[in-house]
């Protein structure tokens, strides 16, 4: 009999238990109630890359000096760079140069190793195309002029968590001169310039500080 | 001021005691030389397409806050752009399932697959019989009105079990048995858990249990004298709803849409349309047993004796009657926001555990509370209705 009593007290208490877990998760819903959502209303909201973001590959048709580094650093030599030598001037003469964004996969390999600089990385993201050979950019095409978020006069630009001023997690409605949170670059920049004269090693941090500034 | 009250009251349905709709508009009809026989025909269909019409507008109201909720839930914003704030989302679902190719599967039988839905959503609406917005908003105050519901819900495994079999796929067959097992498990102690309620109320009539709890207003309502009863009652109810975390004869992950699978356009809608209707229709009920109905927290008659209104009158009658449905959608809305947070809370029950809470926690326990409402009842008559 007590062992029966034992089984029924236990099943009870794992019911109320049950029953308490059910209301500690229906307040944790409940709770979710009051948050607000921080939704971006793409394609009318936009959020602003940020200023690191390797987007679509820009590139200048001019500077290059078809010295493929660009396809040697690539992890699928995936650049194809089209010259011809001309024996007279003894030169490479570029003809033609491509991408194909279908497939790179934007390390930004090429960007870091060319030695003219005339790649390098923009904030465009949005290459979806209805045929994927139309993703194979020629030198024309990578020579356009990236789209702008903060420019489009369609798209309200919002800036991402780690621009918002401190406290802030949604972006709607934050004004634009309002500084975001930390120190930027410009000001440990600024800090260390006033501190360089007590400290001679400081040069050394300055040039860090240079790269940082990106 | 006597005309539009006649009027409004003729309009929205409403009648208290003192105010029999049904007789004013057979009388004003009969004065422009109607037969009393041809006005009462009028009459009939009215009642019926008002609940019809209540009970389409509840879904597209419910299916708004389904998703409107889940969104808050998890930090969305939920439809936005279809009417202010998203609220002709339903309308425009329900139009576009409307437009959409009938398909019947190739190997399937098409009669019953065609029968299924109907057999599913044609109990729910009939139900709606004897809800009751008020004292006589109803269209027909059956003696045996919640065990008509009970029994009419009982069909509706039929169609689920015909659909899931007729479509010839094996996920609608799994989604089906499951659907068929799930509802006549949760289904007695539903039925034992109204059982006690009706034991309390010495009535099967849901008029007659509401007005039994409407004494003394908020203290007197059935939640307090059947606690057990009532969460017995409100997870049947999930159950039979096929709510999270009961919704496995759906379940998607595993079984595509369960049932439901080979369906689409409009015979899908009709399942949509059903597992909506029923999940108000529950709230509804949960509200009428337990809740007090169209009952205000404090009694309608008080408030009128406070400011010293005659709760005769016209005008109080409308207010009362209005007061009635408001409380009672109220009720009901509240119970259905509650089912959307559970959904959002618990995770879904394998089939075993299902049935383990049904057969061997909640058929146990619903048996207990009627014996010891009955106990109860002969202990103390008068708090429990002796």
């Amino acid at each position: 009999m007590s062992a029966f009593l034992k089984q029924v007290l236990g099943y009870t208490s794992d019911a109320i238990d049950a029953g308490k877990y059910l209301l500690k998760g229906l307040s944790v819903t409940f709770d979710h109630m009051r948050r607000r959502p921080i939704t971006v209303q793409y394609p009318y909201e936009k959020l602003i890359p940020s200023e690191r973001y390797r987007g679509r590959i820009h590139y200048e048709f001019d500077k290059c000096i078809a010295c493929e580094v660009c396809v040697r650093v690539c992890p699928i030599n995936l650049p194809v760079v089209d010259w011809v030598m001309n024996k007279e001037t003894k030169k490479k003469e570029l003809r033609n140069y491509s991408i194909d964004f279908g497939v790179c996969i934007f390390c930004g390999n090429c960007v870091e190793y060319c030695p003219t600089n005339c790649l390098s990385m923009t904030e465009e993201y949005e290459l979806s195309a209805f045929d994927r050979h139309s993703l194979n950019f020629d030198n024309v095409a990578l020579g356009r002029l990236p789209t702008s978020v903060t420019t489009d006069p369609a798209v309200q630009p919002l800036r991402e968590l780690a621009y918002l001023p401190v406290g802030k997690i949604d972006p709607h409605g934050v004004a634009s001169d309002q500084p975001r949170a930390g120190h930027l670059p410009s000001d440990l920049l600024n800090g260390l310039q006033k501190e360089a004269p007590l400290e001679k090693k400081s040069d050394v941090e300055l040039s860090d500080g240079e790269n940082l500034k990106g | 001021m006597m005309t539009f009250t006649f009027f409004a009251t003729s309009y929205l349905g409403i009648a208290g005691p003192g105010l029999d709709l049904k007789s004013s508009f057979v009388d004003s009809l009969q004065s422009f030389g109607l037969s009393t026989e041809m006005a009462r025909l009028l009459w009939l269909p009215l009642p019926m397409l008002l609940v019809l019409t209540a009970a389409m507008v509840g879904v597209l109201v419910t299916v708004w806050l389904e998703r409107k909720i889940s969104a808050a839930a998890q930090q969305r914003i939920g439809p936005e752009f279809a009417g202010a704030l998203g609220v002709l989302q339903p309308m425009a679902d329900g139009l576009k399932l409307l437009v959409k190719e009938d398909v019947i599967p190739a190997r399937a039988d098409g009669l019953l697959f065609s029968l299924g839905p109907v057999l599913v959503l044609v109990p729910v609406i009939l139900s709606w019989l004897i809800v009751p917005f008020g004292q006589t908003l109803l269209i027909s105050n059956v003696g045996v009105g919640i065990f008509l519901w009970i029994s009419l819900s009982s069909i509706q495994p039929i169609g689920l079990l015909m659909s899931g079999y007729a479509s010839n796929n094996k996920y609608s067959l799994l989604g089906g048995l499951r659907a068929a097992a799930q509802s006549i498990s949760y289904e007695i102690p539903l039925a034992l858990s109204v059982l006690a309620v009706v034991m309390m109320s010495n009535s099967l009539s849901t008029v007659e249990i509401v007005n039994l709890q409407n004494d003394a207003g908020l203290l007197s309502w059935n939640v307090w004298r059947q606690p057990v009863g009532f969460v017995i009652f409100w997870i049947c109810v999930l159950a039979e709803c096929e709510r999270l975390p009961f919704d496995l004869p759906e379940a998607e992950e595993e079984l595509v849409a369960g049932y439901q699978t080979e369906y689409a356009g409009m015979k899908f809608a009709l399942f949509y349309l059903g597992s909506y209707i029923n999940l108000v229709l529950s709230a509804l009920l949960v509200s009428v047993l337990y809740l007090g109905g169209w009952g205000f927290p404090i009694p309608v008659e008080w408030l009128a004796s406070w400011l010293s209104q005659p709760i005769d009158a016209p005008l109080i009658q409308l207010v009362t009657g209005s007061v009635g449905i408001v409380m009672t959608v109220l009720k009901a809305y509240l119970l259905v926001f509650l089912a959307i947070l559970l959904r959002w809370t618990t995770p879904r029950v394998r089939i075993d555990q299902l049935l383990d809470l049904g057969w061997k926690f909640l058929l146990p326990i619903s048996l207990v509370n009627l014996l010891v409402t009955a106990a109860l009842k002969l202990l103390f008559p008068l708090a429990f209705g002796g």
